[in-house]
């Protein structure tokens, strides 16, 4: 079958006004021909017209903007790759102070305005520059039937990588047999993780007898290069559920031992999780359905033989570390960094990853300044107005300029929830807005 | 200036993984602040080198090391021969049996080609492969012992190598006599077979198989055997292979000369004859073993366990967490998720000493970390 996963299309062009149409162009088309619907390809052009038209506005016209559309099956992403000495690089902050523009208050970027018509937006720095990407996902229908799938006692099972099929009937068992549970989100359409796993967005297993009667499963994916994010293992009634579930959790990390994966993180657990297998990283406050907040345990599993590491860290965070790394058992050398009347850069930049499924925001460190905090603060001031109000920061221990940003976090009101080990270049710090830690 | 890495790398290389060695130990004491650090991770012999080796080790001439070592390591091939009742062109030598791998798999494999292996075994068959751009065709273990007839049920035009961990590293269970024959016979000379036996010194089941003399009925098997286990070499990077004569001077095309050292070369074959340390070697390990089993029954452990001087033993906690607990504790073992064994530890057999600190270290881990 032809599919329009991993096909990638690329322009180059100058960030010039004239070259707009150009580029809106190549975007439609690359994205109706990627497999969008016309309405979401619109979307995302408007969206990308934004930030086009936002670099002309802010680089100079003669510098080169590699545009790359990226077909991944069940969405299309559009992504824009720069320079960032080639543009003012205090432009790409969420909101820009008055000075920079010429109006009152706070003013919104380019950037925000793209990132509120795609479901994911993300500006961040990579190896070779700066890189703003925006995703449309594809529209799924949510099936009528999806709590109503029963299966059977097995009384022999094997486990096997599912066909599509079976895995969206996966789908429909888990939300039978476990109503009430916070599932991910896209297991609401079982088209759609058919789709992603298709695309490898996805692995899953499940627990079968000779006839092809599922009694479990388990589905695991890859957010980031260094960690799967997993959920599960899901047990439909059966009468050794102990042992399938442990054959579930134990084929899932045998097929993520090799991989470049250093930890699993499990935020969606059930009752049939083995003990001993994960560890708890804390907790982050998350809205539920009903519009109350909870804490909610972020389990995670260590994949390889910890080698120890020197960590850079404000003074401000030692006393977390240290509890965090002595309870984890995580040996780690923290190195304090200090102001020592060295140049400073009078303006910070922070970049933002948007999930507007989850209404989650991540922020990262872009470039730290003498401005950290008014820049933090309108940050959370803009994303807040816009009704964002799970703010995450990672700040990334191996870079020891990250942790420049501890004050300003502390006054902001961002509070240090969890340590991700060798997620980074070395270990990060997930910050969450406006919650007290456990 | 960039490197286009992205043009440049293959996608199979960039999609592996590569393999992150343990800092040297005193850098893992200075960060997990333990005075002493007991390894029990890489299956060494704490008694190391046999005797005459390490005589040849103390009187090395230091100015010998400006001289090239034997290309093909000459000397050492003879007293191999003598030994084996082989001729000398049935050997190669390889800077670790690790690189004698790399020979065989380089010298009968190419793009599309895949070799056959274990799920659970030593990783580095499965490693060489991919990195080469090779299918590694990994076949799940059958009562943690290589399952022979799953592994002829993946072979195909395109197979070439099958690799046999005899004993398994890390379950130590072994193929008997009767079972390498009748897998021989039914690969019936179409591939390559080679048998790992880096722990075969340790074992003393009398229906063990001995590969060395299988090679003369089946010119297509290659034994692999190191100085690294029981001879205690395993500092000098030395292993060899063996096989018929015409197998190694196919093999020999893709072998680099002069990889092996001198000190290596001259201490391993010292150690060829040294079957005293071999017999001191085997009652330690022997004891050991009896004292970690009853240990560990007492603590409600069970262990997978079987011939070599290793033992696995399952965790009611993760294997990597329980890595970092006995770290702090000054004691280094090899956790087993990265061999498909979550929740499992492997640990070398090794002095009274060296066990008596381990389960006390266990101990205390398992009780900081009790589950409710």
């Amino acid at each position: 079958m032809v599919t329009s996963a991993n096909i990638d299309v690329t322009l180059t062009l100058f960030a010039r006004t004239t070259f707009l149409p150009l580029a809106t162009s190549f975007v439609e088309k690359s994205a109706l021909a990627l497999g969008l619907e016309e309405g979401d390809a619109l979307t995302l052009t408007l969206a990308a017209e934004e930030i086009f038209a936002y670099l002309c506005r802010t680089g100079a016209p003669e510098r080169p903007v590699l545009m790359r559309c990226r077909g991944g099956g069940y969405f299309v992403e559009t992504e824009f790759l720069f320079q960032p000495q080639e543009f003012d690089m205090r432009a790409f902050n969420l909101a820009v102070t008055p000075s920079l523009d010429t109006g009152q208050g706070i003013d919104e970027t380019g950037l925000l305005i793209a990132s509120r018509m795609v479901d994911r937006f993300h500006f961040a720095s990579h190896d070779n520059g700066l890189r703003v990407s925006l995703t449309k996902e594809r529209a799924y229908p949510a099936p009528p039937d999806l709590t109503t799938a029963v299966t059977r006692p097995l009384e022999r099972f094997s486990i096997a990588s599912p066909e599509p099929e079976e895995l969206k009937e996966l789908v429909r068992l888990i939300h039978s047999y476990y109503k009430g549970h916070v599932l991910p989100g896209n297991f609401d359409f079982p088209g759609k993780v058919a789709d992603m796993a298709a695309a490898r967005a996805y692995q899953a297993f499940v627990a079968r007898d000779d006839a092809g009667h599922i009694g479990g499963g388990i589905i695991w994916g890859f957010p980031t290069q260094k960690t799967v994010g997993c959920s599960g293992p899901y047990v439909f009634g059966q009468p050794q559920s102990s042992v399938m579930a442990r054959e579930l959790i134990d084929e899932c990390i045998g097929a993520v031992a090799k991989t470049q994966a250093v930890g699993i993180i499990n935020r969606f657990p059930t009752e049939h999780l083995p003990v001993g297998y994960f560890e708890r990283l804390g907790t982050l406050t998350v809205e539920t359905s009903s519009g109350r907040y909870t804490e909610m345990p972020v389990l995670y599993r260590h994949l390889q033989e910890d080698p120890g590491a020197t960590v850079w860290a404000h003074p401000l965070l030692k006393d977390f570390l240290e509890r965090e790394y002595n309870r984890m058992v995580f040996a780690r050398d923290i190195k304090s960094i200090r102001d020592e009347g060295e140049i400073r850069s009078q303006f910070s930049v922070i970049s933002a990853e948007f999930d507007k499924l989850q209404a989650v925001v991540t922020l990262r460190p872009v470039w730290w300044g003498d401005d950290a905090q008014e820049t933090l603060a309108r940050d959370v001031e803009i994303l807040e107005n816009d009704g964002i109000h799970a703010i995450f920061f990672e700040m990334d221990l191996g870079r020891p300029w990250h942790s420049r940003f501890s004050p300003a976090l502390e006054k902001t009101g961002f509070q240090p929830r969890l340590i991700l080990p060798n997620c980074g270049k070395g270990d990060i710090v997930v910050f969450q807005h406006g919650t007290e830690s456990n | 200036m960039q490197v286009a890495l992205d043009r440049l790398l293959p996608e199979y290389i960039k999609k592996f993984e590569a393999y992150t060695p343990s800092k040297p130990d005193a850098e893992l004491m200075k960060l997990y602040g333990c005075s002493r650090l007991i390894r029990l991770n890489n299956n060494e012999n704490p008694l190391g080198p046999p005797p005459a080796s390490q005589e040849v080790l103390r009187r090395f001439p230091p100015e010998k090391a400006a001289q090239y070592p034997s290309g093909d390591a000459f000397y050492l091939r003879r007293k191999l021969a003598e030994r084996f009742d082989k001729d000398p062109d049935q050997f190669l030598v390889g800077n670790g049996a690790n690189e004698v791998i790399a020979f065989v798999i380089k010298a009968f494999c190419r793009q599309g080609d895949n070799i056959i292996t274990a799920d659970k075994t030593f990783a580095v068959y499965e490693w060489v492969a991919t990195f080469s751009g090779l299918e590694a065709r990994l076949v799940p273990l059958k009562d943690h012992g290589f399952d022979d007839q799953a592994m002829l049920d993946r072979i195909d035009e395109r197979t070439k190598v099958l690799f046999v961990c005899n004993p398994n590293n890390p379950t130590g269970r072994y193929w008997n006599r009767a079972r390498l024959r009748r897998f021989l016979d039914l690969v019936d000379g179409r591939q390559i077979v080679v048998v790992d036996e880096a722990y075969c010194e340790f074992v003393e089941q009398p229906d063990f198989p001995d590969g060395m003399k299988l090679i003369e009925e089946y010119p297509n098997l290659v034994v692999f055997r190191t100085f690294s286990k029981m001879y205690g070499l395993a500092g000098l990077r030395i292993g060899y292979l063996a096989g018929s004569e015409e197998l190694v001077a196919a093999i020999r095309r893709t072998c680099i000369v002069y990889s092996v050292n001198t000190l290596a070369q001259e201490s391993a074959s010292a150690a060829v004859n040294q079957d005293d340390h071999v017999m001191r070697t085997r009652r330690m390990v022997n004891e050991g073993k009896s004292f970690l089993t009853r240990e560990l029954a007492r603590l409600g452990l069970p262990c997978i366990g079987g011939e070599g001087n290793f033992l696995m033993v399952r965790l009611p906690m993760s294997d990597t967490l329980a890595y970092r607990s006995l770290m702090k504790q000054g004691v280094m073992v090899r956790s087993m998720t990265g061999f498909r064994f979550p929740n499992h530890i492997r640990v070398t057999v090794s002095t009274a000493q060296a066990m008596e600190a381990f389960i006390e270290a266990l101990t205390t881990t398992l009780k900081a970390h009790e589950i409710p």
